[in-house]
């Protein structure tokens, strides 16, 4: 049954706009929406190679968050967050947003001291969060064993509550609907073959469907970084590596925050529907090939395990992959590039998809004036050549 | 799927045994500036498709060896020492 008003038509792309995104992931969409919505630049089009969301956006664990470490980026992660609330209304599409908080658990004396260390950077900047002792969890997370009989015992954690989980796929649909309404051409099948510069200065892009010409062209490609970044002779500070994650059968409700151990290095939550997504392990090997292993399985089964003793024999019902592509400081590169006109979002690692509303607005904001916007001045790729790194970390299995 | 890493000593082993040393890249000589320093050590080609490697055999013989890898497949052409052989 057709609707009698599409949520979003696609397109063949014209000859020319005032602006071309590269990449339809969620980043790429959002830069699109925010360009039209805030900046009023319309005249623009999304290339995406295959369909919208088919990487990182649709690969990620869905948790959104704001208890990184490094005060540089905090902003930006703060006002993903509110973005995030605000955008079923202003989508008039349910993301499914649930702002059910995360658990973090510390299991060495090292651990805990990384932990207050982060919990005092969040509070002096006004994010809510909470350090408590192994009896606390217990009490937050009735489920979680903080008995001495793990091989690793919980030696205490803390409770963020502006941390939670988005629907990845509505996410994508309702900013495809977003765009769609303020007029954005959204182009799947288009692949990006080269990157027009003359003078300095990009001036378009090749594709599989022709030419199209762009004063502004802003590179979003996630994972694909650095396939897209050499097309206009770009060399990135980031290696690709693939990160595995699964999804259990679904459960009765039991689970009602994102639990992450920053030693096993694993985290799970329960979704809406009850099933388990656990996560994740990077390789920490370069590859674009999305595959999964036994080994991952096996891993983060036994991790999971040892925090929730009582989810032995539980069915695994799917494990998929995606790419990260990571830098060394686990910051981003997000800003303009040594070519007037052309802008970059990459090496977000496996955090794009909790920043990609953020992202958007800013990043639009410095396409439409030229000026970046203070919540990403530190994002620049000049910090590799400086040695000005910012301190964030990753925390992932590798 | 995992894959087998060949090792100038020990043979293919499972990818897990190793830790991954970057792509083989060309160090700037010594009168190199900084800057110079840190596009070697912090920038990469990062390929999608074949490049040569360096590996490192951190739970076998310790060796380090580069391979050519097509990271698009995982699929390993040849390791100096089974041209070697040939």
């Amino acid at each position: 049954m057709a609707l009698p008003k599409p949520l979003w038509q696609f397109k063949e792309p014209r000859k020319t706009y005032d602006a071309l995104i590269i990449g339809g992931g969620l980043h790429g969409l959002a830069a699109a929406y925010y360009l039209a919505k805030d900046q009023k630049i319309t005249n623009v089009a999304v290339l995406e190679r295959r369909y919208f969301g088919f990487g990182g956006s649709g690969r990620n664990t869905e948790v959104i968050r704001a208890n990184q470490r490094a005060p540089e980026i905090l902003p930006l992660y703060v006002q993903s967050n509110k973005l995030w609330n605000d955008l079923s209304g202003e989508l008039e599409f349910n993301l499914m947003i649930w702002m059910k908080g995360l658990v973090g658990l510390a299991h060495s004396d090292a651990g805990l001291n990384a932990m207050r260390m982060r919990h005092e950077t969040q509070t002096r900047m006004g994010i809510e969060n909470h350090i408590l002792t192994p009896e606390e969890l217990k009490k937050l997370v009735p489920a979680l064993d903080t008995s001495q009989r793990a091989a690793i015992p919980i030696a205490g954690g803390y409770f963020n509550p502006p941390a939670g989980q988005v629907r990845h796929d509505a996410a994508v649909w309702g900013l495809s609907k977003g765009c769609y309404r303020l007029g954005v051409d959204l182009c799947p099948g288009v692949e990006v073959t080269g990157i027009q510069v003359k003078a300095g200065k990009v001036t378009g892009v090749e594709t599989n469907k022709g030419s199209i010409s762009a004063p502004i062209v802003h590179m979003a490609p996630g994972g694909y970084s650095p396939e897209v970044a050499q097309l206009a002779g770009l060399k990135l500070p980031v290696v690709t590596l693939p990160l595995q994650a699964m999804v259990s059968e679904p459960l009765k409700p039991f689970l009602d925050q994102v639990v992450v151990s920053e030693g096993y290095f694993c985290y799970v939550q329960q979704t809406l529907k009850g099933d388990l997504i656990m996560g994740a392990h990077l390789d920490p090997w370069q590859s674009f090939n999305l595959y999964n292993t036994y080994e991952f399985a096996s891993e983060q089964a036994y991790f999971i395990l040892q925090l929730f003793p009582d989810l032995a024999h539980v069915k695994l019902m799917r494990s998929w992959s995606g790419l990260c592509d990571m830098t060394v400081d686990g910051c981003p590169i997000l800003g303009a590039t040594e070519i007037a006109g052309l802008f970059i979002d990459a090496g977000w690692g496996y955090f794009g998809f909790k920043s990609s509303p953020a992202c958007g607005k800013n990043i639009a904001e410095y396409m439409a004036t030229g000026q970046c916007p203070e919540k990403i001045k530190y994002l620049g790729i000049e910090r590799f050549y400086t040695g000005q790194f910012i301190p964030e970390v990753y925390i992932a299995r590798s | 799927m995992g894959f087998l890493i060949p090792c100038p000593n020990c043979g293919r082993r499972d990818v897990y045994e190793f830790k991954f040393g970057l792509e083989v890249k060309q160090a700037p000589g010594e009168a190199a500036g900084l800057r110079e320093w840190r596009h070697y050590l912090y920038f990469n080609q990062n390929k999608s498709g074949l490049q040569e490697e360096w590996w490192y055999h951190a739970y076998g013989c310790g060796a380090w060896f580069k391979i050519k890898r097509n990271t698009t497949t995982n699929e390993i052409l040849s390791n100096e020492s089974e041209t070697n052989k040939e």
